[in-house]
């Protein structure tokens, strides 16, 4: 009983936090103690949320566009780099050939962190959708490979015999055992995959676009409009958690699958 | 029920009173312990004997103070036991050493916690690791020691701590069977030169006849109840081929289900 | 170099045939098969770039090398190489000491306090989803385009997986090594001195580990968006100097940089907790 107060108020105490969050912003703004050209109160956002949903000024786009202009490009890198990344990924940990000519370029590659590749994307395909599906692919890649490998290395080696024993080839036993035990793995680089790309998508928009929600921020910048900025950022982060959440309930259904 | 040896002057270092616990409220209520008596008489071997899920573990554990019993008392050199208590030393089935401690700063822990001086400490320390033979690996880190060493650090951290009572929670559970008995015989050794009280569980039959003065029995299924208490009148070194000792082995087969 | 180039492209299908030919076992020999690898790919990247396959788009190797040791001599923009690589690290080292300083006790408090952890928590969850680099805009519309507001970034970036190992490092801690602690007659104290501490230690120098090098990556792009000096700014210019051997060479420093922070900080590991191993085996 003691347990369930105890709860109970850790809870509402948590409730509590967030309201004062908000109220404290919002009366931090109202009352002048932090000058509105440097903070947009909540209200002001949810007003500017609004407005954008129908306006296309300041910024030449309604909030849509700009939110479907980020998923489009993320999306499409990220799925370009789950179709190259865990195949290859899968390849290497079974297969010493593909190991031993996929693994020191992508050793090479690999330290490189996603936001470095931004200028030479932009360089070699330019400000629009390709430059930017190049970078979210480069900076996706690196999590569905390792992950992948690694799932692979990470077989038990009893399975892998035990189907030996039994004449499998090598290609069954990479196809029926190393491949679904290595899924668990796999699923678990999406997810790091997808923040990675999140993140190097934001950033690369915010140094080369005209549409998209980095954009949006950088717009809000010039425009000297902290309502715009924390909208930017607010529907960053949203549509970020949205997508982590999609990906997770497809995740879960497929390993339910492959555990039927 | 305690008074099957008679009454013979001994007193009674530890006495449980209709103890029983419960975990959970409600409907997830799950009894794990049905009113039990247990008294266990100064410098005496008892062996508590009962399969895996039997809440040996439990009862071991409200006795130490590190749970509370649902109800009943439990008693412990006449006062009534309300945390833990360092009167007794505890041996755990996991080991529990300090990974980040070597061997000789674990087995010195107890004093030091104390506030007993380095050298003295030391001392202490030494003089039990060399009687559970470890001498020459004082300065070895856990994970650097085999299964049946690190379970004499933890009989050693026990003891350098002047506990009246040892309680030996299934300490060779985990443990090869050759190295098993080594270590049975050990434990013996430190017995007859460390004289203490000593509750020992274990779900081995033939350790339980080896070890014990008294064995006393479980019940298989939870909640798990007192089923009979042996007398062990052989004289020790006890032999595992001895006439005496494989009769008695054959009646408390005959009483447990696990012989099915 | 030949015959190996023709080899290649049918290693696929002679799987099935490993052990039947010398040559072919040599041939799948990791390491012969990395440095073929190396090699080949020095030379398919010289060979697009000789024959011009993109267009002007790609250097030679040898081209981003001569790059690299000139940036290293000679100044840009006042800076030698070193200098711009000092300038990234310094604000790495700043930012990760203030996100250490303040996260870990952050971290620390919410794993002991339950009511610390209610309240600090939803705030936590609702910042963390968005990335550091998405602040830069109200970092430079509150700090300026100066220094202060690079560092508050990445303060954002490292200070996430400060909070996040301590809390889960004590939260954590193996209960039964703090029942190990009290049977032998420890108080309240002495457990978190001489249990959760340690205990914890491991986690928390994780999560330092994931903090530096989200530190790193965000310097970066705090740089790419508005720096003077910098490794950012060196790739930046180089893009707009339309300079590509400039941008690879600034890569290959900052890829090195990140390849010699992690194995300085493993090696630190060893150091400092040599017992680590036993928790990776265990369980």
């Amino acid at each position: 009983m003691g347990e369930n107060k105890k709860n109970m108020f850790l809870k509402v105490l948590s409730v509590v936090s967030i309201v004062a969050l908000f109220l404290g912003w919002q009366l931090v703004v109202d009352f002048g103690i932090v000058p509105n050209t440097l903070l947009a109160s909540p209200k002001q956002v949810i007003e500017m949320f609004i407005y954008k949903i129908s306006n296309a000024n300041p910024d030449g786009a309604v909030l849509w566009v700009h939110v479907m202009t980020s998923l489009q490009e993320a999306l499409t890198g990220y799925l370009l780099a789950l179709v190259i990344g865990i195949p290859l990924g899968l390849a290497m940990g079974w297969f010493v050939v593909v190991e031993g000519l996929a693994r020191p370029i992508f050793e090479m590659i690999r330290p490189i962190p996603p936001v470095a590749w931004i200028p030479l994307a932009i360089f070699w395909f330019g400000i629009g959708l390709a430059g930017k599906v190049f970078i979210i692919w480069a900076s996706g890649l690196v999590p569905c490979v390792i992950n992948s490998f690694v799932g692979v290395k990470m077989t038990n080696p009893v399975f892998i015999k035990m189907a030996k024993t039994y004449g499998a080839t090598d290609w069954e036993i990479f196809k029926d055992i190393c491949i679904p035990s290595a899924l668990p793995m796999v699923f678990g680089g999406l997810q790091v995959a997808l923040a990675a790309s999140w993140t190097a998508l934001v950033a690369a928009e915010l140094i080369a676009a005209d549409t998209g929600l980095g954009f949006l921020i950088t717009m809000g910048r010039r425009l000297l409009k902290p309502d715009m900025i924390i909208l930017g950022m607010m529907m960053v982060g949203l549509t970020g958690v949205i997508i982590g959440i999609i990906i997770d309930k497809i995740e879960k259904r497929l390993v339910a699958g492959v555990n039927k | 029920m305690e008074n099957r040896i008679g009454n013979d002057g001994i007193k009674n270092v530890i006495e449980c009173k209709g103890i029983s616990k419960y975990f959970g409220e409600g409907a997830n209520k799950k009894e794990v312990l049905s009113t039990m008596d247990l008294s266990v008489k100064e410098n005496e071997f008892v062996v508590i004997l009962g399969p895996g899920q039997s809440g040996k573990s439990t009862l071991f554990r409200m006795i130490a103070g590190l749970e509370k019993p649902s109800t009943g008392h439990i008693y412990v050199n006449g006062k009534e036991v309300t945390g833990p208590n360092p009167v007794i030393g505890y041996v755990f089935q996991r080991y529990t050493l300090f990974p980040w401690k070597t061997v000789m700063e674990n087995v010195e822990m107890g004093p030091k916690l104390k506030g007993v001086g380095k050298k003295e400490r030391r001392e202490k320390a030494q003089y039990f690791i060399n009687l559970v033979g470890l001498n020459g690996f004082e300065d070895a880190y856990p994970h650097q020691l085999s299964g049946g060493m690190k379970q004499r650090v933890g009989i050693a951290r026990a003891y350098a701590n002047d506990p009246e009572i040892m309680l030996l929670d299934e300490p060779f559970g985990q443990l090869d069977a050759q190295t098993r008995i080594l270590m049975e015989q050990e434990i013996l050794r430190i017995w007859e030169k460390e004289k203490r009280t000593v509750c020992f569980v274990t779900n081995n039959i033939d350790e339980a006849i080896f070890l014990g003065d008294r064995i006393v029995m479980l019940e298989g299924k939870l909640p798990s109840k007192m089923k009979k208490i042996y007398n062990v009148d052989l004289p020790r070194p006890r032999d595992f081929t001895d006439l005496a000792f494989l009769e008695l082995r054959e009646e408390i087969t005959g009483e447990t289900e696990l012989a099915l | 170099m030949s015959k190996i180039l023709e080899a290649n492209p049918n290693t696929e299908v002679l799987e099935g045939a490993r052990s039947s030919f010398s040559i072919k076992k040599i041939l799948y020999n990791k390491y012969v098969l990395y440095v073929i690898s190396i090699c080949l790919f020095l030379i398919v990247l010289d060979l697009f770039a000789v024959l011009q396959v993109f267009g002007n788009f790609m250097p030679r190797p040898i081209e981003v090398l001569t790059t690299l040791i000139n940036m290293t001599v000679t100044p840009l923009a006042g800076k030698t190489l070193p200098m711009h690589l000092w300038a990234s690290l310094r604000r790495v080292l700043i930012a990760f000491a203030i996100a250490v300083f303040i996260g870990v006790p952050v971290g620390v408090l919410m794993g002991f306090s339950s009511v610390a952890n209610a309240i600090i928590s939803p705030i936590f969850h609702l910042f963390k989803p968005m990335p550091p680099i998405a602040w830069i805009s109200l970092a430079i519309l509150w700090l300026g385009i100066g220094e202060a507001s690079k560092v508050f970034i990445i303060v954002i970036g490292a200070i996430v997986p400060c909070i996040l190992n301590s809390y889960n490092g004590i939260r954590l801690v193996d209960e039964s090594l703090k029942d190990a602690l009290r049977m032998l007659g420890g108080n309240r104290r002495q457990e978190i001195i001489e249990v959760i501490f340690p205990a914890s230690f491991p986690a928390i120098f994780a999560g330092l580990q994931i903090s530096l090098s989200m530190a790193w990556t965000t310097v970066l792009a705090a740089e790419l968006v508005g720096a003077r000096e910098g490794m950012g700014f060196i790739i930046v210019m180089g893009m707009n100097l339309s300079k590509p051997s400039m941008i690879i060479a600034g890569m290959i420093v900052i890829a090195l940089t990140a390849f010699m922070i992690s194995m300085a900080v493993n090696y630190l590991e060893r150091w400092v907790c040599p017992w680590k191993t036993e928790l990776e085996t265990t369980e």
